[in-house]
């Protein structure tokens, strides 16, 4: 049960990264790796998150940082640039409940200016909202592109055909 | 080697031309900077140029003189196909040494050539919105109706941006038209919040958010700030079109 969840979760992963994808025009040679790479990344996320109780940010940040160690790995392969294939990748790890909680409870809190215990209530789920997916954004963006300061050489020569 | 044997002006006509593609079609700063170096340096010349938001100013120079010229960014689409391969024509003609012509040529062939086919894209991206759902823990019935509310929503920005109205508007309408269809979710026994909550995701500006972060560490602060609050701004306009459907709906959603 515990493998079929996990391979659930990397598959609906791969198909939000290819079709996130599809929307920023990637070379269809990109496909198959944009795919692996947000499947892996984000089964990385759930199984850190489900079995060993890290916080979505941290486990953000780890899945973060394998899709962008992928991408410079695979980009030589593809002669891609990093950022083609892990951006579509890191989409699927958007975190979008807590986006849509902090509208919500935006929303809410104008609604309840009357009321103070409504309205102390919407106002710290909006800031607790809004730390996560902030934290949350910033974390994928750096743990993906890490490995470009890591290795640099290498990532500015992922497009060169010869050696 | 073509060393010197191509024209100054010429030479920085073309890395004017396209630096400013690269930098319209949302490749991040330092990669064009390299690879506007990278082809002046395979004719010889030295390349300076400092890029802004909204136009960029790019000198090239010899031994005697410089040739400069202040240019304009377009607005073009996010293109991962011309970020791979306008990156790798530069290394080409690092290597290669490629005429001028030549150069051009492979240039312009890799501008004009077609994007994926939009009714592709909204199959897709609807089906990764779907996913999307159920990776948040919505059921088939949600998962359903976001795939519906997808092809609504992005189908209208896709016709709504060939119309040439400002982006800021197509953001707004489709998502609103996203999370209308979505809350239909709301005659239904199901997931109905997790379906809102992504029916407007496919419309995150994920490309200019990851852009900044990395322009801003690389110490191009101006053009990596100038990324975010573009991510920002088209994030509010989302949040805008969401929050009129949840206006309406406010009450059978607590």
């Amino acid at each position: 049960m515990i493998a079929i969840n996990i391979l659930s979760d990397a598959f609906f992963a791969a198909i939000a990264g290819i079709g996130f994808g599809a929307i920023s025009n990637p070379p269809l040679r990109a496909f198959r790796y944009i795919a692996l790479l947000a499947a892996v990344g984000h089964a990385c996320r759930y199984c850190l998150m489900t079995f060993s109780g890290v916080e979505i940010a941290t486990a953000s940040l780890a899945g973060a940082f394998i899709i962008g160690m992928g991408s410079l790995w695979f980009g030589k392969k593809v002669h891609s640039p990093m950022t083609v294939l892990y951006i579509p990748a890191l989409l699927p790890m958007i975190p979008g409940k807590f986006a849509y909680n902090m509208v919500f409870s935006l929303i809410m809190f104008l609604h309840s200016m009357d009321d103070p215990v409504e309205k102390m209530k919407y106002m710290d789920m909006f800031f607790s909202n809004t730390m996560v997916t902030i934290t949350v954004v910033f974390l994928l963006a750096v743990g993906a592109t890490f490995p470009l300061f890591l290795f640099p050489k290498r990532a500015s020569s992922l497009t060169r055909h010869k050696i | 080697m073509n060393r010197k044997e191509e024209n100054l002006c010429d030479v920085e006509e073309f890395i004017a031309e396209y630096a400013a593609h690269m930098m319209g079609c949302g490749i991040h700063t330092s990669r064009v900077i390299r690879s506007a170096k990278r082809i002046g340096e395979a004719y010889g010349y030295v390349v300076k140029i400092s890029v802004f938001q909204k136009s960029l100013i790019l000198t090239l120079k010899d031994e005697h003189n410089p040739c400069s010229e202040v240019v304009d960014i377009p607005s073009l689409p996010i293109s991962f196909e011309h970020n791979s391969e306008l990156s790798a024509l530069s290394w080409e003609t690092y290597d290669d040494h490629l005429p001028l012509d030549i150069l051009r040529g492979k240039y312009n062939r890799i501008i004009s050539a077609p994007p994926i086919h939009p009714p592709i894209v909204l199959l897709f991206a609807s089906l990764a919105n779907a996913s999307f759902c159920r990776l948040f823990g919505g059921d088939w019935c949600s998962m359903g109706i976001v795939f519906l509310a997808t092809v609504a929503g992005l189908f209208l920005k896709q016709k709504m941006s060939a119309s040439g109205i400002n982006h800021y508007i197509v953001f707004i309408a489709s998502a609103l038209a996203a999370s209308l269809c979505a809350s239909t979710s709301l005659i239904f026994d199901t997931t109905s919040d997790i379906a809102l909550a992504t029916s407007v995701l496919f419309l995150v500006p994920g490309v200019p958010l990851i852009n900044g972060v990395i322009d801003i560490v690389e110490g191009h602060t101006l053009t990596g700030f100038a990324r975010l609050t573009q991510a920002a701004l088209l994030i509010i306009c989302i949040a805008i079109g969401l929050s009129s459907t949840l206006f309406f709906v406010k009450d059978r959603l607590i």
